[in-house]
């Protein structure tokens, strides 16, 4: 294909550009794009009604990934360490849950924030590293809050998890039940929300200069900027979403574990996030929603030996679309506009 | 919809259900949720395969419904995605009985869920005192780090050994058995010269072992994790002279289970266990169990306290089959196999009403070499240990 395209004679080439069509304009397809997200998870309720629970945690793991893109995709922060802010969000909803309060939105608000300063007090200080420095520390901070949550067992339950979170209904009205359907109904609310707030902030002057610091920090700094300032504000807000992300992990689950710090559950996100396409939210989703799905499908086909059919999978997916899947479709929705006549 | 209705509708397929149910023999599914791949597979393969023997042994109907095995893997201690497959079993499958669990927490994610539906939960591993308390719908077949070890701390003490340091692995099992042990052993009138807690993920354990000799402690009381730490700190044991200077080790039987001895090799020689089930046990019943494992899978070298745990859940899962006709009715199921007393292979199995958790036989085992290979040989056994650890053992 890529042949058939560089042969076309330079003014054929000139000619297909100026027939494109004008791009719809940013806010209309950020609009699209969240009826799409909100549309599919309606549908997705009605098709599988059976398999609420998975899609539930699918959901929270959407959020959580997407939270991995706003620093990674969008400020170019190398990091493992996202599952210290998740955990955090989680044990902190499920300790109020247990302790203070049970209304599923204000624990959402609890993890959202206690996120957000843990990523305000860690970002400060491992953010004055670059590169391996810095992937280093995000997996030391990591490990650091799961030996805390573990030793802290008065607490958070330590290896036994902390179980007994029982949240109210939703506004007082929808109970948690065993199908899933609040809960699911719930987290798709809560995605959709937190997909709109997202996007508002990369969209932002604040986000916009994340983006600057991505690509030049010196340059951010020449005109003014304070390139640290902006990346541990992201990370901040990044807290935010994952802190929420946990929260809702939590109240949905109804218990906090151990593997919501763990090395792996950080790694898994990257997987997920890097499956999908990073840098624009949407690849986030997407990535997520691939991955666990296939991840389903596979393990409950087979049990025994789906994670080599895994890793087979990802391994033809970074081969053969290293943008991830949104990067594929894209360059293929760019080869087909252009071949269009 | 309006709720109404569907409530209607709802009752009247369950109230067609319920007719339905004795007049036709149906499939009941159990739904077990266990490690079948990464780092813990071999738990939940030895669950698969003893359900399979159980099965070959007794057939696969009970009063012409037949259960059906469903497998959901979990690989590691991750007690969110537990709720999601135990979801998934009981909306999806319809699973009339949840089984498995090795891991504690995923044990406990489950709770909600099985009071909700209403279907008997059958532990097959899972080992903190606390899980039968969070439902009555809990049954379990392992054992606890208490009902080990407090029995040990007495055989201990009675050994004359005065003084005893214990090494754990610092998470909730280890601290259970530290409890335990120090609580049972200073009441029989030992010391217990110093208690060390070991991050569950060390595997350079020397500096421990500096400890232990420089305490003056005649043995040591240790319980990790089975698998390489288990290794790492048996070899460490003998490396630092610590075997060689007559310091006895003691512990849970985790330590030495059956598919780590060969791994383990001399190091284990001379370990002084309590724990249930040794495959070495000597009874009609066991030989035949591991003989039937061998005609299916060609080896017995996997056979452990994990097979007998699954086996004899598969039992109580039959005999709450049996008991409710088939039909679904988790406290009735539970409470007709409460002080149900059987054989199994692991010596004479007893329901406790209260806890829910099996009472039995501790063995104290010496590791020896047999035969083919080393073998965890029984020198005494402790009859009727109820779970120290259920209310109030904290």
């Amino acid at each position: 294909m890529t042949a058939a395209v560089t042969k076309a004679p330079a003014g054929a080439t000139a000619a297909a550009i100026t027939a494109i069509p004008p791009r719809p304009s940013r806010a209309f397809r950020d609009a699209v794009a969240v009826a799409l997200i909100a549309g599919g998870g309606l549908a997705a309720y009605w098709i599988f009604p059976e398999d609420l629970g998975l899609l539930t945690r699918i959901l929270a793991t959407c959020l959580y990934v997407l939270s991995l893109d706003l620093v990674l995709g969008f400020c170019g922060i190398a990091t493992l360490g996202q599952a210290a802010l998740f955990g955090t969000g989680a044990y902190a909803a499920g300790i109020a849950a247990v302790h203070l309060v049970a209304d599923p939105i204000l624990l959402l608000v609890v993890g959202g924030v206690a996120g957000g300063l843990m990523a305000l007090a860690t970002g400060a200080l491992v953010l004055r590293a670059h590169g391996l420095t810095l992937l280093m520390l995000t997996i030391a901070v990591t490990q650091l809050l799961q030996e805390l949550a573990n030793k802290l067992r008065w607490l958070t339950g330590g290896s036994d998890g902390l179980s007994g979170v029982e949240p109210d209904p939703v506004l007082g009205l929808f109970r948690f039940d065993m199908y899933g359907r609040t809960s699911y109904l719930f987290a798709l609310a809560v995605l959709v929300v937190g997909v709109v707030v997202a996007q508002r902030i990369v969209r932002s002057p604040f986000g916009l200069a994340c983006r600057g610091v991505k690509e030049d920090p010196l340059r951010v700094a020449a005109l003014g900027g304070s390139p640290r300032g902006h990346l541990v504000g992201m990370y901040t807000v990044s807290g935010v979403f994952a802190g929420v992300a946990g929260a809702l992990t939590a109240v949905t689950s109804g218990i906090v574990g151990l593997d919501s710090l763990s090395f792996t559950w950080s790694a898994e996100a990257l997987v997920m996030l890097v499956l999908g396409g990073a840098g624009h939210l949407y690849g986030a989703v997407v990535g997520t929603v691939a991955f666990m799905g296939v991840h389903h499908v596979l393990a409950s086909t087979n049990p025994f030996h789906w994670m080599l059919f895994i890793g087979l999978f990802l391994m033809a997916i970074v081969l053969f679309a290293p943008g991830g899947i949104t990067g594929g479709v894209a360059r293929i929705a760019g080869l087909v506009r252009r071949r269009a006549p | 919809m309006s709720p109404v209705l569907r409530t209607a509708l709802f009752g009247t397929a369950v109230g067609l259900a319920l007719m339905a149910g004795p007049a036709l023999a149906a499939t009941i599914k159990v739904g077990v949720i266990a490690p079948f791949s990464g780092p813990f597979a071999t738990a939940g393969q030895t669950f698969k395969q003893a359900i399979e023997v159980y099965q070959a042994q007794h057939g696969k109907t009970v009063g012409g419904d037949t259960i059906e095995f469903v497998f959901k893997d979990l690989d590691q201690a991750n007690p969110a995605q537990s709720k999601a497959l135990a979801q998934e079993l009981i909306v999806k499958e319809k699973v009339g009985y949840l089984a498995g669990f090795f891991f504690t927490p995923d044990a406990l994610a489950v709770a909600p869920l099985i009071d909700e539906a209403k279907i008997p939960c059958v532990i097959f591993n899972a080992a903190t005192s606390a899980i039968t308390e969070k439902s009555p719908l809990y049954v379990r077949t392992s054992f606890t780090l208490w009902q080990a070890s407090v029995p040990l701390a007495d055989y201990v003490h009675k050994q004359g050994v005065k003084k005893v340091i214990t090494a754990v692995s610092d998470y909730g099992p280890g601290i259970d058995g530290e409890t335990a042990f120090k609580t049972t052993f200073e009441k029989a009138g030992g010391q217990v010269v110093d208690t060390i807690r070991m991050p569950l993920k060390s595997t350079d354990f020397a500096p421990f072992m500096q400890r232990i000799k420089d305490s003056g402690a005649e043995a040591i009381y240790a319980f990790l994790p089975a698998g390489p730490t288990t290794l790492a700190f048996a070899k460490a044991f003998n490396d630092t002279g610590l075997k060689a200077a007559g310091i006895k080790f003691f512990g849970p039987g985790d330590i030495t289970q059956e598919p780590d001895l060969p791994a383990l090799g001399d190091a284990a020689l001379g370990i002084v266990t309590s724990f249930h089930y040794s495959q070495a046990h000597d009874s009609a019943m066991n030989k035949a169990f591991v003989a039937k494992h061998k005609e299916l899978f060609g080896s017995t070298q996997t056979v452990t306290f994990t097979s007998v745990g699954a086996y004899d859940g598969t039992h109580l899962i039959y005999k709450m089959v049996e008991a409710t006709g088939g039909k679904s009715d988790g406290a009735k199921a539970v409470d007709a196999i409460k002080n149900l007393s059987w054989e199994s292979p692991r010596g004479p199995l007893k329901l406790d009403p209260a806890s829910r958790t099996v009472i039995q036989t501790m063995y104290i085992r010496e590791t020896v070499r047999g035969a083919d290979g080393l073998i965890n040989k029984e020198i005494a056994a402790i009859p009727d240990q109820p779970d120290y650890g259920y209310k109030g053992g904290k």
